[in-house]
């Protein structure tokens, strides 16, 4: 019977191994944010950027402990796969296919573990790119690999 | 592989064969004439089973031999008077042997010879009964049986397996899932069938298992690793899918099942059929399933921070459909057993239209012109496998052979549209995998004497991927494994089992390099701009060994069971996790790996304890659990372009959990069961630090009633099932998982037997109503969870069976 007894025992103590010794490492479960809601907040939805010109790229990033790194991508939106989450329908041009297009790939990382940061990005329309429907988004990290995002639709014009 | 579902006909065997040598004829008369040049014997061969004569059976009488006629009849003629030894000997018929004294006065004799399907029906019933198998089994498993799996029955088979306390389940929309045991799944679980382990794209997050689970009568769930017996990927456990039951002799019989749902306008038609003469048997089993659009109890869904709204609550192009053939012939004597299945199963399902993935999709094609069409993004799968099972009783010796072919072909397809330095690819073929394998397994069980039984055995296993299509995400490559293994099942004593047994695993893995089929703009040092073609994964070759172990005790006790297993698993990692370099649009992710990972290694104890007492059925059975080095898809704080690096790496993982069940036979009309299952899982390295696994699954509960009602009309042993489902919030998590609510759920049921016909079979009928409160609720493993995409509302859905 001692040896009935030893199971129960053991199985229960399994049950309850660690149950009572949580040491709950502080961990961070916030992600960072991201707006372009504020006065000097870059591109606008539906805004219209001239070929040729060149602009800033403004966006505000904070995070609740460290943000790392952030990224802008531009690109055409001719074929109208996809739309913004600033809950403004912008009209959009026909559909067409792109000769050449502007495509913006860069990312940045973000030194000193600051919590609160505004990015500045300048960013060249060259005069040969086609005109039309654009999609900007922007992302941002903190350092514990939490992601938010936030896109705009734009057009570049003549 | 089928080493542990085939130990019990191997022992029923062996202690049938002295059953044979004993066995008594049915001598009723005898008589004998004594001719001029000797003693004639005349005889007549029976069937023991239903008393018709025997033909052509042959009977040795010393050096003399004769056939029996159609009548049954034979003579033999023998010089002197005195013992003499006739053996009788026919290809349906256990061989008999018998003593006659020759002598005047003599008549005739009757023999009834018993045909090998009574002998191996007598087996099952005189040897141990499953559940006391099960019982003495060291290893920690849930039997299914086909009565569960038609009671239970949901739209896949892992939903229907999900009832079972620590299994759960991943699920693509309505129409597919994968298996998760205690929290871990993809290649974290092996499924096997028929013996041979089912190789898809099991890595792959949004598809699910191609197995048809029609047809399916029995299951053997391991919980906890088993690498010993099953090799790399079952770590976490097994879901195997035993090879159906040999039909009676000389029987035919078949069933059609009907299928329809509400929530997703399921229709679904399966028909089986099956045969067997004496020794050769046959059955086949085709299935289609069509289903549209699944019905979500909300009009919008936000994910981050877009709106989609729903048109009739219709997951906009979740729709499929499933075409399934399968097939086998088998052979059965009294000590060979083989089976050759060919199988083919075809699905092809569409993924919600507004974000396929984490990205969100905008689109001119009409998703809702109807909810039963299948527009893009969708994917196709076709899995075809060959295999056969053979089974050999050679003295103390069981041989098992298992081998197998499996081809598996998926592609996926998604509008094409430019992406990042990508041009518009001019089709609509994003991805296309194809996985060809052959897999072997040989294993002698060796029964050296009545306390210990030694098996040994070899897996070999090679597999060529290759890839297609515009996507990248894992390369091409060619693998090859083995494994020996030899283990020792030791009964100490009636009621006291013991298993030990080693393993070895070699692993070869040879990855094909990828360069994008497009060019991505580079600056060299000058600063002038090149166009380069990117490489995305190398060539590479990858060699692992590992040693595995396990041991564990069972002990019954009066009513009391009681198992304990400490085991070493591993699994070889997969050529995504070590090569893959590339950006996974459907994910919006760009996917890293790491050459330096290594088996991933897992230890393990768990135990088991049952009580028993009259109409009351108690189990716990608690595990804990450590990996050395989990290996998971990171997500970092770094970015390629614009896409967030998920780089594959490995941590010390510790976990554990367990599951509770209890049932309760209140009155012959009343059973209540009642289940839990917890799993806690901890990162104790590596950048998550203090994190979680993904997809923990929550804490959660299951509540069931059954009440069987008094026969009404043509309604026979009809029952009422009640299943209550509470599952609490997942506030666990880790990058990019969101918490999750608890919920509770309802499901009802009536299943009855419908006597329509006198004298035949009944129908089965089933309605069932999942989820009665149209209740929106979120499964924190569902694929569609990342966004926040609820589950199906309110079923219900209508099975018939028509046996014949």
């Amino acid at each position: 019977m001692k040896f009935l007894n030893l199971f129960w025992l053991l199985s229960f103590l399994l049950f309850s191994i660690s149950c009572s010794k949580d040491e709950s490492i502080t961990k961070d479960e916030e992600k960072p944010t991201i707006t372009i809601n504020y006065s000097d907040g870059f591109p606008k939805a539906c805004a219209e950027l001239s070929r040729g010109q060149s602009y800033n790229f403004k966006a505000m990033v904070s995070d609740n402990e460290a943000l790392a790194s952030y990224s802008l991508d531009i690109h055409h939106n001719f074929d109208q796969h996809t739309h913004d989450d600033q809950g403004e329908e912008c009209e959009l041009y026909p559909k067409k296919s792109s000769v050449n297009p502007l495509i913006f790939l860069e990312n940045y990382t973000i030194e000193g573990g600051t919590r609160n940061y505004e990015i500045n990005i300048n960013v060249n329309i060259p005069d040969d790119i086609d005109v039309g429907d654009y999609h900007c988004s922007y992302s941002v990290t903190d350092e514990t690999g939490w992601q938010s995002r936030t896109s705009i639709d734009i057009k570049i014009v003549e | 592989m089928a080493l542990l579902s085939d130990s019990s006909i191997s022992m029923n065997i062996f202690m049938n064969i002295q059953k044979i040598l004993i066995l008594l004829l049915c001598i009723f008369t005898s008589s004998m004439a004594f001719a001029q040049d000797g003693y004639e014997l005349f005889g007549r061969l029976y069937n023991a089973e239903n008393e018709e004569p025997i033909e052509a059976a042959t009977i040795i009488f010393e050096d003399f031999g004769t056939l029996s006629d159609s009548d049954g009849n034979f003579l033999i003629t023998c010089s002197s008077k005195g013992l003499h030894h006739i053996k009788i000997s026919h290809v349906s018929f256990v061989d008999t042997s018998i003593s006659i004294v020759f002598d005047e006065g003599m008549k005739s004799l009757n023999i009834a010879l018993r045909p090998y399907s009574q002998v191996i029906a007598e087996v099952q019933v005189t040897g141990k009964t499953n559940a006391r198998l099960d019982r003495e089994s060291t290893s920690i498993s849930e039997l299914v049986s086909e009565e569960f799996l038609a009671q239970n029955r949901e739209n896949t088979l892992m939903q229907t397996l999900k009832k079972l306390p620590g299994v759960s389940s991943i699920n693509i929309g309505a129409g597919q899932s994968k298996p998760v045991i205690r929290g871990l799944g993809f290649n974290r679980v092996a499924v096997v069938q028929n013996g041979i382990k089912h190789e898809a794209q099991e890595w792959g997050n949004d598809h699910g298992l191609e197995i048809d689970q029609f047809g399916i009568e029995n299951i053997q769930i391991i919980k906890g690793p088993a690498s010993l017996l099953y090799g790399s990927d079952a770590i976490a456990g097994v879901v195997d899918i035993l090879p159906p039951e040999i039909p009676q002799p000389k029987t035919t019989n078949g069933e059609i099942n009907l299928v329809g749902d509400t929530n997703n306008d399921l229709l679904g038609i399966s028909a089986g059929i099956q045969s067997r003469k004496d020794k050769w048997y046959y059955r086949g089993r085709l299935t289609y399933r069509d289903y549209g659009d699944y019905k979500v109890p909300t009009d919008r869904i936000s994910y981050e921070n877009y709106i989609f709204d729903l048109h009739d609550n219709n997951l906009r192009n979740t729709a499929g459909r499933e075409a399934n053939a399968n097939f086998s012939i088998g052979y059965v004597n009294n000590n060979i057993k083989s089976e050759t299945f060919v199988s083919n199963v075809n699905g092809k399902n569409g993924f919600f239209a507004n974000a396929h993935g984490l990205e969100v999709r905008t689109s001119s094609i009409d998703y809702d012109a109807s909810n039963r069409d299948i527009d893009l993004p969708f994917h196709s799968v076709n899995h075809f496998k060959l295999s056969n099972t053979t089974t050999i009783v050679s003295g103390r010796h069981l041989f098992s052979f298992d081998l197998g072919y499996q081809l598996n072909h998926r592609e996926e397809h998604s509008e094409p549209t430019a992406h990042g330095y990508m041009p518009k690819p001019s089709n609509t073929q994003e991805r296309i995998y194809d996985k060809s394998s052959i897999s072997l397994n040989a294993s002698d069980a060796f029964v050296y004497n009545s306390r210990h039984r030694i098996t040994t055995g070899v897996n070999l296993d090679y597999q060529n991927n290759s890839i297609g299509g515009w996507g990248f995400l894992i390369p091409a490559y060619q693998s090859f494994g083995l494994g020996l293994f030899a283990f020792d099942e030791f009964e100490i004593q009636e009621d006291l089992h013991f298993l030990a047994g080693i393993r070895y695993d070699y692993g070869v893995m040879d990855s094909k390099s990828y360069y994008d089929w497009y060019p991505s703009p580079e600056y060299d040092e000058e600063g002038n701009q090149i166009d380069v073609y990117q490489q995305r994964a190398s060539d590479g070759s990858l060699h692992f060994g590992n040693i595995s172990a396990s041991t564990g005790l069972s002990y019954i006790r009066n009513n009391n069971n009681f198992k304990i297993n400490i085991g070493k698993s591993f699994r070889m990692p997969l050529a995504k996790e070590l090569v893959s370099n590339g950006l996974n649009y459907h994910m919006f992710r760009f996917e890293m790996g790491n050459q330096d990972l290594d088996a991933e290694e897992s230890y393990q104890i768990d135990v088991e304890v049952e009580h028993r007492r009259g109409n009351f059925t108690v189990s716990l059975s608690p595990f804990v659990n450590y990996f050395t080095n989990y290996i998971y898809l990171n997500p970092t704080s770094r970015y390629n372009e614009n896409l967030q690096i998920y780089e594959y790496t490995q941590a010390e993982v510790f976990r554990w959990g367990g599951e509770i069940s209890a049932e309760l036979n209140l009155s012959s009309k009343w059973q209540i069961q009642g289940s839990g299952e917890y799993v806690f899982s901890r990162q104790q390295s590596g950048p998550k630090k203090g994190f979680t696994l993904p997809f923990s699954p929550p804490v959660s509960a299951l509540f069931s009633t059954v009440y069987h009602l008094k026969d009404f009309a043509i309604f026979k042993n009809s029952k009422l099932i009640t299943d209550f489902r509470i599952t609490g919030a997942q506030e666990n998590i880790v990058p990019p998982e969101e918490i999750t609510e608890g919920y509770s759920v309802w499901h009802f049921s009536w299943v009855a037997d419908w006597a329509i016909i006198k004298d035949a079979q009944p129908w089965e009928i089933r309605l069932k109503v999942n989820n009665l409160f149209d209740v929106q609720y979120f499964d924190h493993s569902s694929f569609y969870r990342l966004i926040d995409v609820p589950e199906p509302g309110r079923n219900i859905s209508l099975s018939l069976t028509f046996p014949f």
